[in-house]
């Protein structure tokens, strides 16, 4: 009531602590909880069709249900989980690499960078026809594509984290006469590990989105697939619960990375 | 200039790389002569093929429609609410955290909802393109206006001006940095989902396009697009780099 008859406005006031008497992480559970309740209760109403909308409740209870299924676990979690990990790995190592040889020579940095930076532009998606044509439907296309996808926006972090390397310490490793594989692995490396990490976190990220949209396009199995056959089969309740299962998958796989590399940052130490 | 002491303009390393990867596809290509792997000189030829046929530039056109549609309501949308949640640090600290995990998921699985409720057509693709692009915006635009000067705040609230003019003189100005790259990323990000869209199900469109020649094997008429594609893509990406270069520029507040 007193901050009401304020002249200040609240734009300028202290953030408050509470409002309405909870802080700010109870009411983002509030607002989760609010959404899934009117989901759960605009399904529960009649108002909707099953075939369109079915109760949160229900979703949640299928994807568990999911879990217990081998030809899901093996056939199609598996399968995605292994695909991610597989691109992932190639573009961060293949990225970083890239990054190094950019810093280290001018001419790379040159050429390289314009295409880098228009990248996220382009739809790389469009190339997954191409693919599927040239090695067929199975798992390459998608790990080339996942790879590719997820490759620049590790090469764009690492460069940025090979560049902050503060002259003066270059300057001291000249002065030492390091090897350049001293200089990489006791300052480019060290240096540049925070922007490295944030570039892999995305490129998880990132690697997750690319396969399971190929997945989803067009595939023979996982996870992707098995929502795109479940809406092709009219089975609403296995398409929201493979949703379901995939969202809760992708926000746990890139909680559990952010969480894994931040022990590595020197930063936040 | 230190960029050119090194040699030459800055321009011909990546037109040598452009012109290097060119030179091994056609040389590959020429050696596999296979059906599935076509030269340069067929993607283009079949290319033109497809300029010149109607139905092919009628769905460019609705693809071009249907973006620009999305587009701008993803600019305008996620601006506006970004800014407005912006203002308030507790609502942020308290929304944000959904919306971020809402963005790492992958939305390409949630296109079957729209499909449920919007139908097959322009109005669920460009729903779809519009999510795809409204929530990297809105979280730009929030950490944009978090970041503006509190003085500038403290200055607009002794002046006692109001909110409008505290959006229009304080606010705008200075996000006008972050939404011009938030532009330029979304711009990206809407074509992206415009054309996965088309892909998993349409009638017209550049994705159906795509998809209807995977299933023709048509590989040349597929790398023809491809192309096609990178350029669209491409024209409105420079010149939007140019804008935000420029309003950096202008409204950048530097220390």
């Amino acid at each position: 009531m007193k901050a009401r008859s304020s002249v200040v406005p609240s734009y300028v006031r202290p953030t408050p602590r509470r409002v309405a008497g909870l802080p700010s992480p109870a009411w983002t559970v509030v607002l989760v909880a609010g959404l899934v309740v009117a989901i759960e209760l605009y399904a529960r109403s009649g108002a909707v069709s099953r075939l369109d909308l079915i109760p949160v409740s229900e979703m949640v209870s299928r994807s568990v249900e999911l879990l217990g299924d081998r030809d899901f676990v093996v056939g199609a979690l598996l399968r995605s989980v292994l695909l991610i990990c597989a691109s992932f790995t190639a573009s961060a190592v293949a990225g970083v690499a890239v990054a190094y040889v950019m810093a280290r020579s001018r001419w790379v940095h040159r050429a390289v960078k314009p295409y880098v930076n228009v990248f996220y532009a382009l739809p790389i998606f469009a190339l997954y026809p191409v693919m599927v044509v040239m090695f067929g439907t199975g798992v390459v296309p998608i790990i080339l594509l996942a790879t590719l996808f997820s490759v620049v926006i590790v090469i764009s972090n690492a460069l940025v984290g090979f560049e902050s390397a503060p002259p003066i310490v270059t300057k001291l490793a000249l002065s030492l006469e390091m090897s350049r594989s001293q200089q990489l692995r006791k300052i480019l490396l060290p240096s540049a590990l925070p922007d490295i990490l944030a570039g892999l976190k995305l490129g998880l990220a990132y690697a997750i989105i690319a396969v399971l949209a190929t997945e989803f396009i067009l595939a023979t199995t996982g996870l992707g697939q098995v929502v795109n056959r479940a809406y092709n089969n009219f089975n609403t309740v296995d398409m929201y619960a493979g949703i379901v299962f995939v969202s809760v998958f992708a926000l746990l796989a890139n909680l559990a990375l952010g969480a894994a590399l931040n022990a590595f940052d020197w930063r936040r130490r | 200039m230190s960029a050119r002491r090194a040699g030459g303009p800055a321009w011909i390393p990546p037109l040598v790389l452009a012109a290097a990867i060119v030179a091994v596809w056609t040389v590959t290509a020429a050696l596999a002569d296979s059906a599935v792997y076509p030269g340069p000189g067929q993607a283009l030829e079949s290319l033109r093929a497809d300029i010149g046929d109607t139905r092919f530039m009628g769905s460019v056109a609705d693809t071009a429609r249907v973006l620009l549609l999305s587009y701008a309501a993803a600019i305008g949308v996620g601006a506006i609410t970004g800014m407005l949640l912006g203002l308030s640090a507790f609502w942020s600290r308290a929304a944000l955290p959904v919306v971020y995990a809402l963005n790492s998921v992958p939305k390409i699985v949630l296109y079957p909802i729209f499909l449920l409720f919007l139908g097959i057509g322009d109005l669920s693709r460009g729903s779809f393109a519009f999510v795809s692009g409204v929530l990297p915006m809105f979280l730009i635009m929030v950490e944009a206006t978090a970041g503006v000067s509190r003085l500038h705040l403290k200055m607009s609230a002794s002046l006692g001006m109001s909110r409008w003019s505290l959006l229009r003189r304080i606010v705008v100005p200075s996000v006008l940095p972050s939404l011009a790259s938030g532009m330029r990323l979304c711009f990206g990000l809407t074509l992206i989902g415009l054309l996965l869209a088309e892909m998993f199900s349409g009638s017209s469109g550049l994705g159906y396009e795509l998809l209807r020649n995977l299933s023709l094997a048509r590989v040349e008429n597929i790398i023809g697009q491809v192309i096609l594609i990178g350029v669209l893509a491409l024209v409105p990406t420079l010149a939007l780099q140019q804008l935000e270069l420029r309003i950096r520029n202008r409204y950048e507040v530097t220390a």
